[in-house]
């Protein structure tokens, strides 16, 4: 019987001693974690805009965040938008899901801190009010320079073949794609890792939205010339020029699949399809929203 | 001396099953089975009746539904009457281009303007059917459940094995995989505790760990319960079959070097899985472990005869053999049964 | 028991004759799984290290405290808050090559190599002697990790550390997920060779 006091007792303290190893480390690493991820993600969206360290934004270049909540009230669904207003402001703005305006509510929100899932939440519990359950969606970025719209960057996961494949996507202000990054991924090294190389996911840079839609994979080999436009940017490549015009008589091409990964291959172009379309989608209800109810947003 | 002791655990000889376990095993067997499959079937049943009885995809464009009564040829043949939309996204509206309503006015197959996302549940709903003032009633289409179950235990059976598509598991496997009998001792074994563990851990997950925000805590807490259900299964094993015990007593300790155990419960985590796919993927992951262990085991006695170059002999030809094994079922990759 | 290796002779000990990927054969799971590169095979290499040379301290230092009962359970919560302090501090400040490792830094917790040496060492020895046991097992499991992933990259890819040294992609076939069977068991019997290649040399002598 005594015995089992000691093993008890020993067990408890050896449990508190790890609780509080692990629980300070977790204190200690947590701001560094998403500060990192924060800086990790900003380059990359900087990078998929076209700047980088050399060549820094322009001064007139802001990104201003658009978060998407799905809003159930009761049995009730809307979509709601929290956004900047043109005085620094935040309105929350929702929509029927038929895409009639509901309401818009003036959200008080620090602008240093909307980046912070928590404070967003406590922010717009605070304005709306009780009985409205709130589940985070997602977060676009409208990028404008001196007030007009340059590019919108968007970012979203899909079943990749292995596991989740997260995904950053630069587009035009008319949806042409820009460019895209892949921020997370677990596929196989040597075949559907591939997709993080330039020659699978530059194919997709410069598709019209109207291409877009109806973008299908074929299994033919990559042209040898379309790869070497690809990967320009490589030490020793081709001239932008040379690459610019060889980019341009593939325009309209449909992606071409990456050897021995063609389901890696087929699960991004339909991916980025899904995430690009939707935003459309919504993008359209929204802008018809805010010049309808005169909300001023900077975008 | 150290070193023999430790690769004992691992390498040593083979335990002897006793005969007295047969006749357990075949009774118990079908019953675990036709338990299984009620489980399975469960939720298939859960099913709402309304306006419309059946739903289904019939193509990558369209939708086939059957109504529980004949609906007037103005509403249901009208292509504007319908709202569909993917679940997660209900603000979507899909556009459907055409309606194809049956002459005895029951069934309906809609056509979309662009293909559908086959995977992701969709809802149907008509409201211009719908009395004012009550609420719409919506359906949902998706794959079968039973069918998207059964996948996920095909999946991690033979499409994502673990042991040789995500290669876990491997000192356990190699350590194991010399006798038929061994492997199959270990294989069971395995398969029982990660079932109960991972069904736990998935309780953990849902209950404690996600409201609360401890997911840093994952890893200790996953462990710990494996330890614990070894204990259990250790404990209750010697009282209530000691016979059984003896067979399959010496595995259990093995069971907690094996990476699967942990993993296991990671991606369910990850990946967000309800207790039904919990159950399939842990069941998968034993039953994949068992086949892997039973296929080396059955190639390694024969090997045993052959006439090998002296620096392959034992580990490393067991490890050329395991790749041949990668390869081949590298094959499956891309199988889409449901 | 105090072992009456020294110091030197542990880390050597643990690199070589114990090796714990080509010798001991344990932990395979990652030499088989994320061995592709170099820097691969170190990251995953200073984890192993980490959570070795502090379990086994640990360990060392408690071990009048532990329960001979409760032993297992103790080295598993041991091992396990290690292994979580690790994974938090690498998600935080190298999130890339994290990303690269994949569910690997959470499944050290299950290495069989961690725990046997805790068994078989730690719990019998001294602090000193196990943080050194610990370094030489760390690195024995470094350096062949590392020995894989040179190998799978140089043929593979044809570069080392991300460098393009051969400018050619020799065998794409090394790189490939299931080639790490492949690729161990032929380093196994090569050092096997090696082996009886040296024992052969020393009878004729």
């Amino acid at each position: 019987m005594k015995d089992i006091f000691t093993i008890v007792f020993r067990l408890t303290v050896a449990c508190l001693l790890a609780g509080l190893v692990m629980g300070a480390t977790f204190i200690f690493t947590d701001q560094a974690k998403k500060h990192n991820e924060h800086a990790r993600e900003q380059k990359a969206m900087l990078g998929l805009l076209g700047y980088s360290a050399n060549k820094p934004p322009p001064a007139g270049l802001t990104m201003h965040a658009l978060y998407r909540y799905i809003v159930s009230e009761g049995r009730e669904v809307s979509m709601g938008y929290l956004l900047p207003t043109k005085d620094r402001a935040f309105v929350f703005v929702a929509i029927a899901l038929d895409g009639t305006f509901r309401n818009a509510t003036p959200v008080a929100l620090d602008p240093a801190k909307a980046g912070e899932e928590g404070e967003r939440e406590k922010a717009l519990a605070a304005a709306l009010g009780p009985g409205k359950e709130l589940r985070y969606a997602e977060q676009t970025l409208v990028v404008t320079e001196d007030g007009v719209r340059r590019a919108y960057l968007l970012s979203g996961r899909f079943p990749g073949f292995k596991t989740f494949i997260s995904m950053l996507i630069a587009l035009e202000p008319d949806f042409t794609i820009r460019g895209l990054e892949v921020m997370e991924h677990e596929e196989d090294p040597g075949l559907g890792a591939e997709i993080t190389q330039d020659y699978f996911k530059k194919q997709f840079s410069g598709k019209p939205f109207a291409r877009l839609k109806e973008l299908a994979v074929v299994k033919t080999p990559l042209p040898a010339e379309y790869q070497q436009a690809l990967e320009a940017e490589k030490r020793g490549g081709l001239d932008p020029a040379a690459a610019a015009a060889i980019m341009d008589q593939y325009r309209d091409h449909d992606i071409y699949a990456l050897t021995g990964a063609t389901i890696s291959s087929r699960a991004v172009t339909n991916g980025v399809k899904a995430m690009v379309g939707k935003f459309t989608y919504r993008l359209a209800i929204l802008d018809r929203v805010l010049a309808e109810e005169q909300i001023a947003a900077p975008f | 001396m150290k070193i023999k002791m430790g690769t004992d655990l691992f390498f040593g000889q083979p335990v002897r099953c006793s005969a007295t376990i047969a006749p357990a095993k075949n009774k118990s067997v079908p019953i675990f089975v036709l338990a299984l499959f009620c489980l399975a079937l469960l939720p298939g049943f859960a099913r709402a009746e309304g306006m419309i009885s059946q739903t289904g995809f019939s193509g990558e464009r369209e939708i086939s539904l059957s109504f529980s009564q004949p609906l007037a040829p103005e509403v249901a043949g009208n292509p504007a009457s319908y709202v569909v939309y993917e679940e997660a996204d209900p603000d979507i509206r899909l556009a459907v281009s055409e309606v194809a309503l049956a002459a005895d006015q029951r069934s309906a197959v809609l056509t979309f303007a662009a293909p559908l996302n086959t995977l992701q549940p969709h809802v149907v709903a008509l409201p211009a059917l719908t009395p004012a003032g009550a609420e719409v009633e919506t359906f949902r289409v998706s794959k079968p459940y039973l069918g998207y179950l059964l996948s996920i235990l095909i999946s991690a059976l033979l499409i994502n094995n673990f042991v040789f598509t995500k290669y876990l598991g491997l000192c356990v496997f190699f350590g194991t995989s010399k006798r038929k009998d061994t492997a199959k001792g270990m294989g069971f074994t395995f398969t029982l505790v990660i079932v109960v563990s991972a069904i736990m851990s998935w309780f953990f997950y849902q209950f404690i760990l996600k409201p609360f925000h401890l997911n840093f805590l994952q890893i200790v807490i996953f462990i710990g319960l494996v330890s614990l259900t070894v204990q259990a299964v250790d404990t209750v094993l010697r009282k209530v079959n000691p016979a059984l015990f003896r067979a399959f007593g010496v595995y259990l300790v093995l069971v907690i070097a094996n990476c699967i155990i942990i993993a296991v419960p990671l991606i369910l985590a990850d990946n967000e899985y309800n207790f039904f796919e919990t159950f399939m993927l842990s069941l998968g992951a034993g039953g994949g472990f068992l086949l892997a262990l039973y296929l080396m085991s059955s190639v390694r006695e024969r090997m045993e005869l052959a006439n090998i170059p002296p620096a392959f002999k034992g580990i490393p030809i067991a490890f050329i053999v395991a790749g041949q094994f990668a390869l081949a079922f590298l094959g499956f990759s891309g199988l889409n049964l449901f | 028991m105090a072992t009456d290796k020294s110091n030197f002779q542990l880390v050597v000990n643990g690199i070589l004759n114990e090796n714990p990927i080509f010798r001991l054969v344990l932990s395979m799971c990652p030499a088989v799984g994320i061995s592709t590169t170099v820097m691969n095979g170190f990251m995953l290499g200073i984890a192993v290290l980490f959570v070795q040379v502090f379990s086994s301290c640990t360990i060392a230092l408690f071990q009048n405290k532990i329960h001979p009962r409760i032993r297992i359970p103790t080295y598993t919560l041991t091992i396990a808050t290690w292994v979580t302090v690790i994974d938090l501090v690498l998600a935080a400040y190298l999130p890339e090559a994290y990303a690269k490792m994949g569910i690997f830094v959470k499944l050290i917790v299950a290495f069989a190599i961690i725990t046997m040496r805790l068994e078989m060492f730690a719990s019998k020895e001294s602090v000193t002697a196990s943080f050194w046991d610990g370094i030489g097992m760390g690195l024995g499991f470094m350096f062949g990790m590392m020995a894989l992933g040179f190998v799978r990259e140089l043929l593979g890819l044809g570069t080392i550390l991300g460098y393009d040294v051969l400018g050619f992609k020799p065998l794409l076939f090394f790189v490939l997920p299931f080639a790490g069977f492949f690729c161990v068991g032929l380093m196994m019997a090569f050092f096997n060779y090696l082996e009886s290649v040296y024992k052969r040399a020393k009878q004729r002598v």
